[in-house]
């Protein structure tokens, strides 16, 4: 076994390799179990690949493995050579993107959490009500009156006069006898107040207060404008998406948050607008409604992979 | 305005204009299907944009646009025919086994995810990969599957993780 030492990340890497089918290999002895921990000590890079090691062992432990190994280890290799021969290509390097969109581990660990195109409302234990948009999750400590958002968006309504405090990435949300909705994505959060006041905590900077048919956004530099908006008007959390006048490229872009998978559109349908009221709960049949009121087609790729198209005929 | 301080979309509007309608034949003829050649072929220029390479320094385009395109050619075969594999998979399991339908996408992107950083690997390697990470085969057992000795099923489990590390680096 070569354990020298050497900060290069590639032979870190393969000595990380070499000492982990060793060890599965059952034929490792205490001398080399004693050698391991010496390398994996010699070197903050050494230690790394260790882990990094390990952290790949737990991806795959991680899944429901008959269905991983019959989607992983399925029978088409010879299509595959011949195909990648056709191509001429000889080395396909993955893309990184792909490789970043792993499980969200912190996710499954939250108390309540949401699929993409779910929405979930529950009763907490104090007479609030909680309910969860598209895709979120939450971690609830009712004991400590606390709801932490770790991704995603929720509803809030706290009838009483106990505060409860919405955690999130970019700063805290207090309220009581008062209702909001809170959405955080990576830039920052936009809290909007409809019912009541609540107290907002922005990591940097003075505390403030927001009232019904306010809201504001909260990032890591700072607050942002305090803005109206309606809130009579019906939204996720009754299960509608509205649009007025809006761009079709926005109104995708919000829609896709709640279909799994893959929803695109040639650049130029981007600028047509969209007015209308859509039921949340059948995203299918909002395509098709926007099929049949716009110049457009909907192409389906696979169950998953959806196209928008101009229509060819349109004349 | 010289080409070098142009903005990148601007450029890339350019290159989209020139060369789109040429990249899609191109992908049609090899996939016989235009839907999936329009796809592919906007996904290439979104590619290009989302990449370092500078647009207006391109010498031949047109070769850039086609190793990238052939490379997402190859990734779109190679992800249809895991969902397929997966969409069986699915069919065929007992109702109360299987995943609810809330997890089952993000179970497909993750499946997905470590298709790709298997990629490349050659088969005997990834099986033997597979069966140890997933079936929790020991190596003698895999040795046996694949009538090979346990040493070079060591190699091969060696190569496995050095591979995936690699890709990650």
């Amino acid at each position: 076994m070569n354990s020298q030492s050497s900060s290069d990340p590639r032979q870190a890497v393969r000595a990380a390799a070499q000492w982990l089918a060793l060890l599965e290999s059952g034929g490792a002895n205490e001398q080399d179990r004693a050698n391991l921990q010496r390398w994996r000590d010699t070197c903050a890079s050494h230690e790394q690949a260790w882990q990094k090691a390990q952290a790949l062992r737990q991806r795959f432990a991680d899944l429901p493995s008959a269905l991983a190994l019959s989607s992983l280890d399925r029978p088409d290799p010879g299509r595959r050579a011949v195909l990648k021969r056709a191509l001429g290509a000889v080395a396909l390097v993955p893309t990184a993107w792909l490789i970043s969109r792993q499980l969200p581990l912190d996710v499954w660990r939250a108390d309540l959490h949401t699929a993409t195109g779910e929405r979930k409302k529950v009763q907490l234990a104090d007479g609030s009500s909680l309910q969860l948009n598209t895709a979120s999750a939450v971690d609830v400590d009712v004991q400590n009156r606390r709801v932490k958002l770790i991704e995603g968006e929720l509803s809030l309504k706290v009838p009483g006069i106990a505060p409860l405090t919405i955690q999130t990435k970019f700063g805290n949300v207090i309220l009581s006898q008062s209702e909001v909705c809170v959405r955080q994505e990576a830039w920052g959060c936009r809290v909007s107040v409809f019912n009541g006041s609540v107290q907002l905590q922005p990591l940097h900077g003075a505390a403030l207060a927001l009232r019904e048919g306010q809201q504001v956004s909260l990032e890591a530099a700072g607050v942002g404008a305090i803005t109206p908006f309606d809130a009579l008007a019906p939204g996720w959390r009754e299960g509608v998406l509205m649009a007025k006048n809006q761009l079709l490229g926005d109104f995708l872009r919000e829609l896709g948050t709640y279909r799994p998978g893959v929803l695109r559109w040639e650049p130029e349908l981007e600028t047509l607008r969209v007015t209308g009221s859509f039921r949340l709960d059948d995203t299918d049949r909002v395509l098709a409604l926007l099929a049949a009121s716009l110049p457009l087609e909907v192409h389906s790729r696979t169950r998953y992979w959806v196209t928008l198209l101009p229509r060819k005929n349109s004349v | 305005m010289s080409d070098a301080a142009m903005p990148k979309e601007q450029t890339l509007h350019d290159l989209y204009r020139d060369h789109r309608g040429w990249l899609e034949g191109w992908l049609r003829r090899r996939m016989g299907n235009g839907c999936d050649a329009a796809d592919l072929s906007q996904d290439t220029f979104l590619r290009v944009l989302a990449s370092s390479q500078r647009i207006a320094d391109l010498q031949e385009p047109r070769a850039y646009l086609l190793t990238v395109g052939k490379r997402l050619l190859s990734n779109f075969y190679q992800r249809r025919s895991l969902e397929q594999a997966y969409l069986a998979a699915l069919a065929s399991m007992p109702e109360d086994c299987a995943p609810s339908p809330e997890q089952r996408w993000l179970l497909l992107e993750t499946l997905q995810a470590l298709d790709e950083l298997l990629d490349g690997l050659p088969r005997a390697v990834r099986r033997a990969f597979l069966w140890s990470q997933l079936e929790g085969l020991n190596y003698q057992q895999i040795a046996e599957r694949l009538r090979v000795s346990e040493r070079t099923i060591k190699r091969y489990m060696a190569q496995a993780y050095e591979h995936c590390l690699l890709v990650e680096l």
